[in-house]
């Protein structure tokens, strides 16, 4: 029946849905979207800011949501459902967190397009985009989660959905929630889409394959032979980013290796300026980190797992209202700060390793992570337990392992590395002196993080045509070093599990 | 003995420096090889693989302890070998073709060499016929394989195959273990034994071997 369907208005877009739908189907593809519990009103976290015809609150929303967010229309999506036309809102609620700033030195002496550019950055959890002018300025920025996250929240379940016969729907959803920053974007700018004319989409490998709907087998399995690497250019119309002109240019940049994506060749060409040998990471749930010295770019990549994305900790989230973020010790005393001040809802991964630091400080946790009681307790209802410290172990160790195999296989001491740039959200939070504690990162002089370097790359390749060679030049040459069966890098990781030298 | 309990409690806080100095105060005080593998680190490692397969204890825990063990039993080694003692069976392991995730595999191996069991790795990315020849030409008794991604996991069909191939089959025990794996698969591929976990792997391969020598 025709009048069984009303309008749900998402993000400004409306769309047609049958009435009495959850709020989490009328949404679904949507940027946005995230229900870690699956949708049974357990974990609090698919909260979008709903208005118009809805079913009543639920006593579980109640329990999940503060007064003020009540007051604020915010709603759990998978517990609402709509009763007539709606307006929801999505990419506001996770936006705030999603860090599209990052080191900045574009030369804007060759953009590659005349009246606005349009750069974002493709990761398998979030998606950034920034908008530039001609004359290298800023126009604006926006952010929203990954909408493929209905696949899996991990890259490899996202590769065998698309092998499995998914890939187009999962291309469609990143196609989707593109447009939907553009349209979010242009917005911001007050211009219109078609004004953008030119665009540079960067990511990693996988969610390159994914965008393009180019075959995913060979990131399934060894020996990880990619076949295309992209560093071309495609039209807006064969990429279906809907609210761009069809003929609009979209550069991809390229990627070193299965696992060392154009993300990390973006941001190693926005981290390039500064002579002697450094290093990158990148710290997500695949930890990417490359050595850079005068004689060439040594790369690898290792899996860290999410466990400093919240998830595996007993009281994990992300860096949110309400994510105890900074832990230090006062007066013989943990004393944790909170985003937005209010009661602790859990911990995110810079509490987490700073929570890790301040018990080895205490000495409530001894070198081997064995805590002194099966939990602690860090602020309010938030505590650390023994299996937390352990997935911490697991995390921390994959990324330490992976930096001194890469500094062992290529023959560099650490005491030569002069600089180590962090990428990355995480990386712009976490306390150093706690990385450096818990072992996460060695002992280098200087560690700087650097932000969304991807996106700054993605950015400079807008800002001047000419550095796509340079950047195509850097991936080719750059030498990756395998970390999969290596010796070296078995005996560092399970040296690495110890907090502090033995 | 006194020793015998701090080695086992040092190899199970994973704390291989204490582990070692103790091993060697122990050869000092000229306590034979054997007895400190069987009656010391043998069974701290056990405490451990107990604790991991109830759930009690975490891989970071099985991965310090096994470093532990190792190195006490790097030490013990050339006594061993000078006793001439013999291993309580031979095993190769590997992680399949395709796949190059080795943590769960390495986990395996130190648990079944904690187990006094011979362990030849084949490393990861294994081809099936490489299983084959090894476990020929060593004369294995256990062939294991190991695949973390469904993409791969169907090499272990192919391993039992190559087995049947070189009319062989009927002389290893085929065990295959990974995330992915289940009882239900090893059944489906004709594989003997599915173990859910490293310590259950090293007591099924222990268990196996026991049966065929008796």
């Amino acid at each position: 029946m025709k009048n069984d369907r009303v309008i749900l208005t998402l993000n400004g877009i409306p769309r047609e849905v049958p009435r009495g739908m959850r709020l989490a189907e009328a949404i679904a593809g949507s940027a946005g979207r995230e229900m870690p519990c699956g949708g049974h009103g357990k974990c609090g976290k698919c909260r979008v800011h709903a208005r118009g015809r809805l079913s009543p609150l639920t006593d579980a929303e109640r329990r999940h949501l503060t007064a003020g967010e009540i007051r604020d229309g915010v709603r759990l999506a998978c517990l609402a459902h709509v009763l007539g036309d709606a307006e929801v809102k999505t990419s506001g609620a996770a936006e705030g967190k999603i860090l599209t700033d990052g080191i900045s030195h574009a030369r804007w002496e060759n953009p590659a397009f005349s009246r606005c550019g349009l750069a974002v950055d493709i990761g398998t959890t979030t998606l950034a985009a920034k908008l530039w002018s001609p004359a290298g300025e800023e126009l604006c920025s926006a952010a929203c989660l990954n909408p493929q996250s209905f696949a899996g929240a991990d890259v490899i379940s996202r590769i065998e959905a698309a092998m499995a016969g998914r890939g187009a729907e999962l291309a469609a959803a990143v196609r989707r929630a593109i447009g939907e920053l553009i349209v979010l974007l242009c917005d911001r700018a007050e211009i219109s889409p078609e004004e953008i004319d030119a665009a540079c989409f960067t990511g990693n490998t996988a969610m390159l394959h994914l965008l393009t709907e180019e075959d995913t087998t060979p990131l399934s399995r060894a020996p990880f032979a990619v076949r295309r690497r992209f560093g071309e250019s495609l039209s807006a119309g064969e990429l279906c980013i809907a609210p761009l002109r069809a003929e609009t240019e979209v550069y991809l940049p390229p990627c070193i290796s299965a696992f060392v994506g154009a993300d990390m060749a973006c941001a190693l060409l926005a981290d390039l300026p500064g002579g002697g040998t450094r290093m990158l990471v990148d710290i997500g749930t695949n930890g990417e980190m490359a050595l850079v010295r005068e004689d060439g770019i040594f790369v690898c990549s290792t899996a860290a797992g999410p466990a400093f994305e919240g998830v595996g900790i007993s009281c994990g989230m992300r860096g949110e209202t309400g994510a105890i973020d900074r832990v230090t010790v006062v007066n013989g005393k943990l004393l944790a700060h909170t985003i937005g001040g209010g009661a602790p809802r859990g911990i995110c991964g810079s509490g987490l390793a700073d929570a890790a630091a301040c018990l080895l400080d205490l000495e409530l946790m001894d070198e081997s992570g064995c805590l002194e009681e099966e939990s602690i307790p860090i602020a309010g209802k938030v505590s650390l337990t023994q299996g937390d410290v352990r997935a911490l172990q697991l995390a921390k160790s994959a990324i330490s392992a992976g930096a001194h195999t890469l500094l062992c296989e290529t023959g560099t001491n650490l005491s030569e590395i002069s600089r180590l740039s962090v990428a990355g959200g995480f990386g712009n939070y976490l306390n150093m002196r706690s990385a450096i504690r818990i072992g996460l990162l060695p002992a280098v002089p200087e560690i700087v993080p650097i932000g969304n370097a991807a996106l700054s790359g993605a950015s400079m390749l807008l800002g001047d045509i000419g550095l796509r060679q340079e950047i195509c030049r850097m991936a080719n040459e750059a030498k990756t070093v395998a970390l999969a069966g290596n010796d070296r890098f078995a005996e560092f990781y399970m040296n690495g599990m110890l907090f502090g030298v033995e | 003995m006194q020793i015998f309990a701090d080695i086992s409690e040092n190899v199970q806080k994973g704390r291989m420096k204490a582990v070692k100095e103790l091993v060697e105060a122990a050869l000092a005080e000229g306590i034979s090889a054997e007895r400190i593998l069987s009656e010391a680190l043998v069974p701290g490692m056990g405490v451990i693989g107990e604790r991991f397969k109830n759930g009690k204890a975490y891989v970071p825990e099985v991965l310090m302890a096994a470093r532990a063990m190792t190195a006490g039993t790097e030490l013990l080694k050339p006594h061993l070998a000078a006793a001439g003692a013999v291993a309580a069976g031979r095993v190769c392991i590997g992680t399949v073709q395709g796949d190059l995730h080795d943590i769960g595999k390495n986990l395996v191996r130190m648990m079944m060499e904690g187990k006094g069991l011979e362990v030849i790795d084949l490393g990861t990315d294994v081809p099936a016929e490489e299983f084959v020849r090894c476990a020929v030409e060593k004369d294995c008794r256990i062939i294991c394989c190991s695949a973390l991604l469904t993409t791969t996991m169907d090499v272990m069909a192919d391993v039992v195959r190559a087995a049947e191939a070189a009319g062989i089959r009927d002389k290893v025990y085929i065990m295959v273990g990974g995330a992915p794996i289940s009882e239900e698969f090893c059944r489906e591929i004709g594989a003997d034994c599915y173990a859910a976990d490293a310590a259950t792997a090293a007591d099924a391969a222990v268990a196996y071997c026991r049966e065929k020598a008796e």
